[in-house]
């Protein structure tokens, strides 16, 4: 029975939200197999062996060698430490027949830690100690410790483990107070995305919060203030995490799984078909199991089919119909109600204990059938119909005997139906396809075979409209008929004749090649930009001499002027400005050749400066000489004028 | 018509010749040199083609660039002008000229590539 549970993981995908909550996540056997390993780890301390203990007790499960137990904790309990003593009450109580001695000091001790002054945590180990080794307490002294503790550290662990305290305190105590901290602490969850409700602390803290709420709640006998919607959310944070990092995350998760399956108010109900939700007449019944979250069978439950439909036609197959138990698997026979293949929505209730928390439950099932194929058809009917169609009639599996010859003139035809091999429904499959295959050249072709009206199937080839397809290739193909769908339990792919196709004026090559998609394509050859076209070179030096000509022009009209260098003055400036121009003018023809901006500016700015200085020079002088040549011509002029 | 615009042209080139001084005169035939290598210069890029555009750009701005320096130069040396220019003597306008012109010989040569 155990590994049923198994095949619940593979039913996650059918168990679809609706107006109420369905769980999404929870524990298959398997999980709870490894929590149980986890918790069964060799303890190390009495801290690892309290969580094991204690946590493997929540899930039904003893301890094998409790003496052994018992015996380690007696000798790592340290009387004085109440974490200590905590730890070793609390397994105990576990374990059958182990006892801590007690002693005044102790006691005295766990009395003292009740106070303000002392930590939540320290409260409730005291308490909860006290409580185990039945020693006596003062219930209001606690109940105002920890409201004190509260309104101190208002975080959510120390109000959970304030819960867990209130617990185990007597019910005449007034424990209201405490209780409202359960629907304050229920609003400080966190709703992502409308399927996980956990707190930001994390899951320990909100699996240690499903612990302490339900069990102050069977403490006190009053309904915990969580919505339905608000549990299933809750189950589905807890149980998300399939393996645990740490022995309290473990711990946690095993208490919180043990509270929602014991606690008198709410029990989450989780529902998965065993396999697939299929049926057929092979297989008609539907299975399901029904757990709650320890994996554990319902067996009060009693599950019920409220509405089934055909999700196509909306109509209803079944109403309030009983699923039957049989070892521990609610079982119905669907088939008895004799359903069309396809698809049906089952809406299912589970009733019996009005703790039942998303009892309620969409699942789709699907009906598969075989499918026959009945009075195939096959004809050759000529184009202006002057003669009368050849039929031959094919069964399954066989194939015809003779091929079926159509050219240009002729049209090749193909009726058949397709009914339900049990009840001789006609049916219409998502696949019927007919491929005509040349077994030369390999090619195929598909044509899809259409229903008419009456779901009767016809299939026509004319040679000439479809030649394209065939690529104008004449010879025998082969033609398969291949009929398929979800709800079909027998795909079928049936070699039904030969045809021999003739096609007029054949231009396809006489073999096909396979699609060259993968070949090397021919290699691109980069064209680098054309130079420009230039002229010929006897016209660019043509013109060259036209431009320089006139510079000849210019010596000669400067000669007939009369320009001499009569002038010239064999002063160093003269002589180095003349030399620093034509260095100058010889620095602008390397610039043109050779050298860049930078270079030439360097250049430029040395002999610049000398030319200028030189230039300016001379050009004073030649200012005096001009001006002292003008005076004495003035002068002359004044002389002879009187 | 043509009779009055011979004996016009006639008269200019008389009075030119007799009128105007050699160091103008020199300058005058520069600036036909320098127009004479322009028209050239755009003959050949109308004809042929403006290939090397930025050569032939270069070409051309350096011949117009020379003709208005060397123009500037003759209407500051002209003695005729003296009272327009009285800070600038000719030494100084033929010292502005060769500067002028480095600056616009490195502008040329970098643009002709």
């Amino acid at each position: 029975m155990a590994h049923l549970c198994l095949f619940s993981l593979l039913a996650l995908s059918l168990v679809l939200k609706t107006q109420a909550l369905t769980p999404t996540h929870h524990l298959t056997t398997t999980d709870v197999a490894r929590l149980q390993a986890v918790l069964s780890q060799p303890f190390t301390d009495l801290k690892s062996a309290y969580y094991s203990v204690v946590g493997l007790s929540k899930l039904g499960i003893f301890v094998a060698d409790a003496d052994e137990t018992c015996r380690f904790i007696k000798s790592n309990l340290d009387p004085s430490s109440v974490e200590s003593l905590f730890y070793a009450a609390e397994a105990s109580q576990a374990l059958p027949g182990c006892e801590i001695p007690v002693s005044n000091d102790t006691r005295d001790l766990l009395l003292a830690t009740v106070s303000e002054d002392s930590t939540a945590s320290q409260i409730h180990q005291s308490v909860s100690t006290l409580s185990s080794l039945g020693l006596p307490l003062a219930s209001q002294e606690v109940v105002s410790a920890l409201k004190a503790r509260i309104s101190k550290e208002d975080n959510v662990l120390t109000i959970i483990l304030a819960l867990q305290t209130a617990s185990r305190l007597s019910q005449q105590a007034e424990l209201g107070d405490i209780l409202e901290e359960i629907e304050d602490l229920a609003a400080r969850l966190d709703d992502l995305g409308g399927v996980y409700l956990q707190f930001e602390e994390g899951l320990e803290a909100t699996a240690l919060f499903v612990s302490a709420a339900y069990a102050l709640s069977d403490h006190v006998d009053m309904e915990p203030p969580l919505k339905e919607d608000q549990v299933i959310q809750l189950v589905n944070s807890i149980f998300s995490k399939k393996s645990w990092d740490s022995l309290s995350e473990a711990f946690s998760v095993a208490s919180a799984a043990e509270s929602l399956s014991n606690n008198r108010f709410h029990v989450p109900v989780i529902v998965s078909a065993q396999g697939p939700a299929a049926i057929s007449h092979s297989q008609p019944f539907l299975r399901l199991q029904v757990t709650d979250v320890l994996c554990q069978p319902l067996s009060s439950a009693s599950v019920l089919v409220e509405s089934a439909s055909a999700t196509s036609s909306k109509s209803a197959i079944l109403s309030q119909a009983p699923f039957t138990l049989r070892d521990g698997i609610f079982e119905l026979n669907f088939m008895s109600s004799k359903p069309a293949s396809g698809y049906y929505q089952f809406s299912i209730a589970i009733a019996g204990d009005s703790r039942f928390v998303a009892n309620h439950v969409e699942l789709k099932v699907k009906v598969s059938t075989r499918v026959s194929i009945n009075n195939m058809d096959l004809s050759v009917v000529d184009k202006d119909q002057s003669i009368g169609p050849k039929t031959t009639r094919v069964e399954y599996p066989t194939k015809a005997k003779a091929s079926f010859m159509a050219d240009s003139h002729q049209n090749f035809a193909m009726t058949f139906q397709l009914v339900d091999e049990t009840t001789g429904v006609e049916l219409t499959p998502h696949q019927t396809f007919v491929r005509l295959h040349n077994q030369k050249t390999g090619q195929e072709v598909v044509f899809v075979a259409e229903p008419d009206s009456k779901n009767l199937y016809k299939f026509e080839l004319d040679t000439t409209e479809r030649k394209t397809e065939f690529d104008s290739i004449s010879g025998t193909y082969a033609l398969y008929l291949m009929v398929g769908d979800a709800t079909l339990e027998n795909p079928i792919l049936w070699n039904v004749a030969d045809v021999v196709l003739k096609f007029l004026d054949e231009e396809a090559p006489s073999t096909i090649q396979a699609k060259t998609l993968y070949t090397p394509k021919p290699e691109i050859q980069h064209l680098f930009r054309e130079p420009e076209k230039k002229p010929p070179t006897v016209v660019s030096n043509a013109f060259t001499a036209l431009v320089l000509s006139p510079f000849l022009l210019l010596l000669i009209l400067w000669f007939k002027l009369g320009a001499n260098i009569s002038n010239f003055t064999l002063s160093p400036s003269t002589i180095l400005f003349h030399i620093g121009h034509a260095a100058m003018l010889g620095l602008m023809y390397v610039y043109w050749t050779h050298l860049n901006m930078f270079q030439t500016l360097k250049y430029l700015a040395i002999i610049g400066s000398l030319t200028f200085l030189a230039g300016n020079r001379m050009l004073a002088q030649k200012a005096v000489k001009r001006i002292a040549a003008e005076q004495s011509s003035r002068l002359a002029k004044y002389r002879s004028l009187r | 018509m043509s009779n009055s615009v011979f004996s016009v042209i006639s008269r200019f080139v008389e009075e030119y010749r007799s009128s105007t001084p050699n160091k103008l005169k020199m300058i005058d035939a520069y600036l036909l040199y320098i127009l004479l290598t322009g028209v050239f210069q755009f003959l050949y890029c109308v004809l042929v083609g403006t290939f090397p555009f930025n050569s032939f750009l270069s070409g051309f701005i350096s011949c117009v660039g020379s003709f208005i320096l060397a123009v500037c130069l003759r209407i500051q040396i002209n003695p005729q002008n003296k009272r327009d220019f009285l800070t600038v003597s000719p030494e100084r306008a033929f010292a502005d000229f060769l500067f002028a012109h480095t600056i616009l010989h490195l502008v040329i040569v970098n643009f002709v590539g």
